[in-house]
């Protein structure tokens, strides 16, 4: 289109005020959308051929906020978004929204996070769109036709919008951890077998520091929580201000919504199923809250446990690894669970256990921030 | 020649395909090459069998009018089924379809009109709208369509729903729809992935099809009925490196010898060219690249780009019946060049050296131009040279 319509900024303000509410509930979704009376943008006399036109655009931009890399709140938001204009629109027959072949799979994967983490309303809205053949099924997202002269102008990705880039996930991914761990257990293994006593491999081979697995691991950890913190702390504070009821809500929401969020994002790093989400969920509930502003609770679960594990921390360390190895042995397929409290007592322990190595990072956090 | 190498739809690849399919390795999974440009080449009939796989049996591709738009609907069904699909109660789907309903989005009253801008509002483009609609109104006396708005609306929907008498004319579910865009004259056809390239290369309407060839200024009544299309039958078009031709009369002739003749004398770095016959393959059988520039040519010199711009499957608001497919969408609205003389009818001669003329060359319609150059017993008077004239916004 030639001149801007004003399209792109009223969606980033509804979707900014949709990730604000920080709730992925339809309802929410057709609050806002009746406060600012979103419908209407289809009214004002028309003909039939900018009808078209401007309704194409308008389900075009919705739908690149319906694909990665933006963050789970707002692709549902986008999904929300483009329900309400394609159901609104004025065009007849309806115009359709373009989906290529190549964003498809990620969408039925979106469809199914959606399903298990019980979305069931985002999920119903999906359902109903492909039910009411809303989709153009394309080979890609739109219409090429080798224009060299004109500038493309390359869609500016709104950065609040995106999960933040996060180059350390990337490059120690969950494969990775899982390979170093194997790794790392067969040749501690090896050094137990070609070593003369069975039990204790000699000194002279012992040429990698025995935790260095677990450090990464944790260093890993901590800095996610690290981005998720700085993220964080502004929008905390929009929601701290408002009445009881709506804060208690909201913070359930909340709660849910980071909860689940956290919940993905460690098992897209762990490979553990997100079914973790529920019971972090209900874990969640019974932490209180008053103790500190970011409201993390990963954080409040290792101070508390910090405070009663930090007199011993170089034979934890041994045992903890001994555990884990052991651990290991027992479950080669099963991904890593050294951390990752699934509802068992056996990684309640375990938990605690690798939150004493986070003494000597968090010291070294603290000083970062204060800086 | 390649003509028996038809690529197998059905396994995906590129095997048995001896045309030289550029580095992709054959994939058929559309990637752009270029970004935001064109995609590397696939295969067409591959790249519907990947949809088609991935949305079998989810009643996407049914070409029926969907059950949603009805007003009765069973929505105890209903609700079993969103129960059963999204794997909650039956309490909680009766409530999604309560919550997610339709009437949570309106934003308009019982009787607001749609096509009033709503005051006090914070969008942003309906306020730039609303400016606009208030500068057409001070400056405009009639706001209404011009004739070219009319005209591309018509031509982007005059098809759209069509459903055909004969059942036997309905297209099949999962089939491609391919936009076809040519340049000079500027037109954009939907084409079915079944269709032969005859087909299109049939319906593609240039101007130069339409010349008549000769000097007619002594025997203007002689202006010989055939036209150029129906003497030089020949054309090919491209596609990654195979020029397929029309070798469905005796006439045609290979068009894309020469070029291959050309490539082939010294090693000028193009890879092996093939050659194909137009009327044995279909768009189905093709490995196009979306969004690149390809050629069609005809007439022995007269060529046109052409760019695939979108491959999708047919969907059931779509034209469905097959015998009206290649389908114009879009034309380029041409002015027609009016005689000089009457100002009304469109010209059918051109004149040259015309003793008569103002201008050279000269435009007339018929009549004109005979009342000017001929008398009563129709001799010629004065000199000149006059040839028949067809406009290119003939096609209008």
């Amino acid at each position: 289109m030639g001149a801007p319509s004003g399209l792109k900024d009223d969606c980033e303000a509804l979707l900014s005020r949709f990730q604000e509410m920080d709730s992925v509930r339809f309802e929410d979704f057709t609050e806002l959308w009746r406060s600012m009376k979103f419908g209407t943008i289809f009214c004002g006399r028309m003909r039939n051929l900018e009808k078209n036109t401007f309704t194409k655009e308008a389900l075009t931009l919705a739908w690149r906020y319906f694909l990665p890399p933006y963050t789970f709140q707002i692709r549902v938001g986008a999904l929300y978004l483009l329900y309400g204009l394609y159901n609104m629109q004025l065009c007849q027959p309806k115009q359709k929204i373009r989906v290529a072949l190549k964003d498809w799979d990620e969408i039925l994967k979106f469809q199914q996070d959606l399903i298990n983490a019980q979305h069931f309303d985002a999920a119903y809205i999906f359902r109903k769109l492909r039910l009411d053949r809303a989709f153009h099924f394309t080979a890609m997202p739109k219409l090429l036709s080798y224009r060299m002269k004109k500038k493309m102008q390359r869609a500016e990705i709104t950065e609040e919008f995106k999960d933040p880039n996060d180059r350390v996930l990337k490059l120690i991914t969950s494969d990775v951890l899982e390979e170093m761990m194997n790794v790392h257990d067969h040749y501690q293994r090896m050094k137990h077998v070609i070593s003369a006593d069975k039990s204790n491999p000699e000194k002279s081979i012992n040429l990698i520091k025995d935790d260095f697995f677990e450090n990464i691991k944790n260093i890993v950890l901590e800095h996610q929580q690290w981005h998720k913190d700085r993220k964080k702390p502004p929008l905390k504070l929009k929601v701290k201000g408002g009445e009881e009821k709506s804060e208690r809500n909201s913070q359930q929401s909340e709660r849910c919504e980071r909860a689940e969020s956290l919940a993905k994002i460690k098992s897209k790093a762990f490979s553990v199923v997100v079914q973790a989400s529920k019971s972090r969920r209900h874990r969640q509930v019974k932490v209180d809250f008053s103790d500190s502003e970011s409201g993390q609770v990963q954080t409040k679960t290792t101070r508390k446990r910090r405070n009663k594990e930090t007199l011993k921390p170089a034979g934890r360390k041994v045992s903890s690894r001994d555990r884990g190895d052991m651990q290991n042995i027992h479950m080669e397929d099963k991904s890593l669970s050294l951390s990752m409290p699934v509802v068992t007592e056996e990684d309640e322990e375990n938990e605690s256990f690798s939150e004493t190595e986070f003494t000597a990072p968090k010291r070294r956090r603290k000083q970062r921030t204060k800086s | 020649m390649a003509e028996d190498s038809r690529g197998d739809p059905a396994c995906g690849g590129m095997d048995g395909r001896q045309d030289p399919v550029p580095s992709s390795g054959g994939f058929s999974f559309p990637e752009y090459e270029l970004p935001e440009l064109n995609t590397h080449a696939f295969h067409v009939a591959a790249f519907g069998e990947l949809w088609r796989g991935r949305l079998r049996g989810e009643g996407d591709l049914s070409l029926k009018e969907p059950p949603g738009d009805r007003e009765v609907t069973d929505s105890g069904c209903e609700d079993a089924a969103a129960a059963r699909d999204l794997g909650c109660s039956l309490e909680t789907a009766a409530e999604l379809r309560a919550v997610c309903g339709l009437d949570k989005l309106r934003c308009l009253e019982e009787g607001e009109d749609p096509e009033v801008i709503p005051e006090n509002t914070d969008l942003v483009t309906l306020g730039i709208r609303k400016r606009l609609l208030k500068h057409r109104e001070e400056t405009l006396r009639i706001d209404r369509a011009c004739r070219q708005e009319t005209f591309a609306y018509e031509m982007e929907s005059h098809a759209v729903g069509k459903k055909p008498e004969n059942s036997a004319d309905m297209i099949e579910e999962g089939e491609l729809i391919l936009s076809h865009k040519e340049h000079k004259p500027y037109q954009t056809m939907l084409v079915l992935g079944s269709q032969k390239l005859t087909e299109l290369r049939d319906s593609i309407c240039c101007v130069s099809d339409l010349q008549i060839g000769g000097e007619f200024s002594n025997t203007p009544d002689q202006a010989p009925e055939n036209i150029s299309k129906d003497l030089y039958k020949s054309a090919f078009f491209y596609f990654e490196g195979t020029f397929y031709n029309d070798k469905r009369y005796p006439e045609c002739r290979d068009l894309s010898r020469t070029i291959i003749e050309w490539s082939e004398s010294h090693d000028r770095g193009y890879g092996k060219f093939q050659t194909a016959k137009m009327e044995d393959f279909t768009f189905n059988d093709l490995y196009i690249k979306v969004g690149f520039p390809y050629l069609y040519c005809h007439q022995g010199d007269c060529e046109h780009v052409v760019v695939i711009t979108d491959i999708r499957l047919v969907h059931h608001d779509d034209c469905l019946d097959k015998t009206l497919y290649p389908l114009i969408i879009k034309k380029h609205w041409l002015w027609t060049r009016k005689c000089f003389v009457c100002k009304m009818f469109t010209a059918r001669w051109v004149t040259n050296n015309d003793s008569f003329a103002p201008q050279d060359p000269c435009f007339f319609c018929d009549v004109c131009f005979r009342m000017l150059h001929y008398d009563a017993e129709g001799n010629k008077l004065g000199e000149f040279l006059a040839y028949p004239y067809v406009d290119p916004g003939t096609f209008n």
